[in-house]
C-alpha cells in the first residue's frame, strides 16, 4: 500500500495560508523562491545600510520598499506592515528620529532572514525525498 | 491569439513569478522583461506589445514617467506593492492594479477582465462615421440614442476606462467605447492624441503653456511621448 506523504508546513511565523495559496503545492519552485531571498536580501539591504549612513531618506524609504516587496514573497506579510510604516516615516521624519524604528527594523530582518534560512533547508530536504 | 507583453519590474523574485504565471495561463507571451524605464522604453520604440505588467517605483524614471512617455496605449497591469498609487492608477487610466505579491488567481482575474476588454473593443462599436462624401460628422450613442455630432464641433476626447466622453462648447456625451477605437476613427488633419488618455482637435485649442493644452477653459495635459508630435502639427511660428 502506497504511503501518503504529508504535505509541506510553513513556518509558524510565515504566512502560511498565503504561501499555500501562491505555490500552489509546488515545493520546488518554493525552494527555489527562498533560495532566490537569501541570495537577493543581503544585495537590497546593502542599499538600506548606505542610505541609512548617507542620511539619504528619499532613497532609504525606496529601498525598504524593496525589501517590503521581497519579504512578502516569502510570507512575512507581518513584517511587510512595518516596512510599510517605516517607509511612511522616510518622507516625515529625519534619521536621528528613525533610529529605534531602524534598529528594531533591523532585528527583525535578521530573524526573518535566519527563519528562510531554516525553511530553505527544510524545502531542499523535503523536495529531495520526493525523488 | 495570445496576448502579448513585457514586464518592467526592478525585482527578479516578481517578474519571475509574473513569467511563470504567464506561461501558466497559456494566454500570454512574455516578450521581454526590464529592470528599468529606459530599457522598456527603448524596445517599445521597436516593437509593440497588448500589455504591460508595469512596477511603479524602480531605480530613476518611475512606471508613470513610462507611461507619459508612451506614443501608443497598450493594456497597462501596474504590479505595486504600494496601494498609495491606486488614485494616480485612476488617473492614468490603468486597466487594473496587482498588489504584489499576488496569487496566480488574482493574476488569471486581471487577465480575464482584459480578454473581456479585448473582446468588446473588436466587436462592432457603438460609434460610426456615416459614409457622406465630406464625412464630417459622426454618430454617437449616448443614453440610448444616436447622436449626430459634427466633428468640428468636438473640443476633445476623454478616456473613461470602457468610456469615452466627447466634449463640445455646450455638451458632454458619453459613449461605450475606447479612446483607441476613436483614435482610428478621428485622427488626421484636425484631431491629435496628446496624451494617454486625450485626443484634441487642433483647431479648437485656445493656448498651451508647458505642458497644458487650454481649450474653451478646458484643461489637457501633454503626454511626453506626445510633445514631438504636437509641436510638428502646430503651425509654430
Amino acid at each position: 500500500m502506497q504511503k501518503i506523504r504529508p504535505a509541506f508546513v510553513f513556518d509558524e511565523n510565515l504566512n502560511a495560508s498565503f504561501l499555500e495559496e501562491l505555490f500552489e503545492g509546488d515545493t520546488i519552485y518554493a525552494e527555489t523562491v527562498f533560495e532566490d531571498f537569501l541570495k537577493d536580501l543581503p544585495e537590497y539591504w546593502a542599499r538600506v545600510e548606505t542610505a541609512y549612513d548617507n542620511k539619504n531618506l528619499p532613497t532609504l524609504g525606496t529601498s525598504v520598499h524593496t525589501c517590503k516587496t521581497l519579504f512578502g514573497y516569502v510570507g512575512f506579510t507581518d513584517l511587510q506592515e512595518l516596512c510599510q510604516q517605516f517607509e511612511n516615516r522616510c518622507s516625515v521624519n529625519n534619521a536621528e528620529e528613525l533610529r529605534v524604528d531602524y534598529i528594531l527594523l533591523i532585528q527583525r530582518k535578521e530573524k526573518a532572514q535566519h527563519i528562510i534560512e531554516k525553511e530553505y533547508a527544510r524545502l531542499r530536504i523535503f523536495n529531495a525525498e520526493k525523488d | 491569439m495570445k496576448i502579448s507583453c513585457i514586464i518592467v519590474e526592478d525585482i527578479q523574485i516578481a517578474a519571475d513569478f509574473l513569467r511563470k504565471f504567464c506561461e501558466k495561463s497559456d494566454l500570454v507571451e512574455v516578450k521581454g522583461h526590464f529592470m528599468n524605464v529606459a530599457d522598456a522604453l527603448e524596445f517599445l520604440d521597436r516593437e509593440r506589445v497588448d500589455l504591460l505588467f508595469l512596477d511603479v517605483e524602480m531605480p530613476g524614471a518611475n512606471g508613470f514617467d513610462l507611461l507619459d512617455r508612451l506614443t501608443y496605449s497598450p493594456k497597462i497591469i501596474l504590479t505595486t506593492s504600494k496601494t498609495e498609487y491606486a488614485f494616480n492608477a485612476f488617473q492614468y487610466h490603468v486597466d487594473d492594479y496587482l498588489k504584489k505579491p499576488f496569487t496566480y488567481k488574482r493574476f488569471m482575474e486581471a487577465i480575464e477582465k482584459l480578454r473581456q476588454q479585448q473582446a468588446a473593443e473588436s466587436s462592432p462599436t457603438t460609434t460610426f462615421s456615416v459614409p457622406q462624401p465630406d464625412n464630417d460628422f459622426l454618430f454617437i450613442k449616448s443614453e440610448d440614442k444616436l447622436i449626430k455630432l459634427k466633428k468640428d464641433d468636438i473640443l476633445f476626447l476623454e478616456s473613461m476606462r470602457d468610456y469615452v466622453k466627447f466634449v463640445t462648447a455646450g455638451k458632454s456625451y458619453v459613449t461605450y467605447s475606447t479612446l483607441k477605437n476613436m483614435e482610428e476613427k478621428l485622427i488626421g488633419q484636425t484631431f491629435l492624441k496628446v496624451h494617454r488618455s486625450y485626443i484634441v482637435n487642433i483647431n479648437k485649442i485656445d493656448d498651451i503653456r508647458g505642458n497644458t493644452i487650454y481649450v474653451l477653459g478646458n484643461q489637457i495635459p501633454i503626454g511626453k511621448g506626445h510633445k514631438e508630435d504636437l509641436a510638428t502639427r502646430l503651425n509654430i511660428l
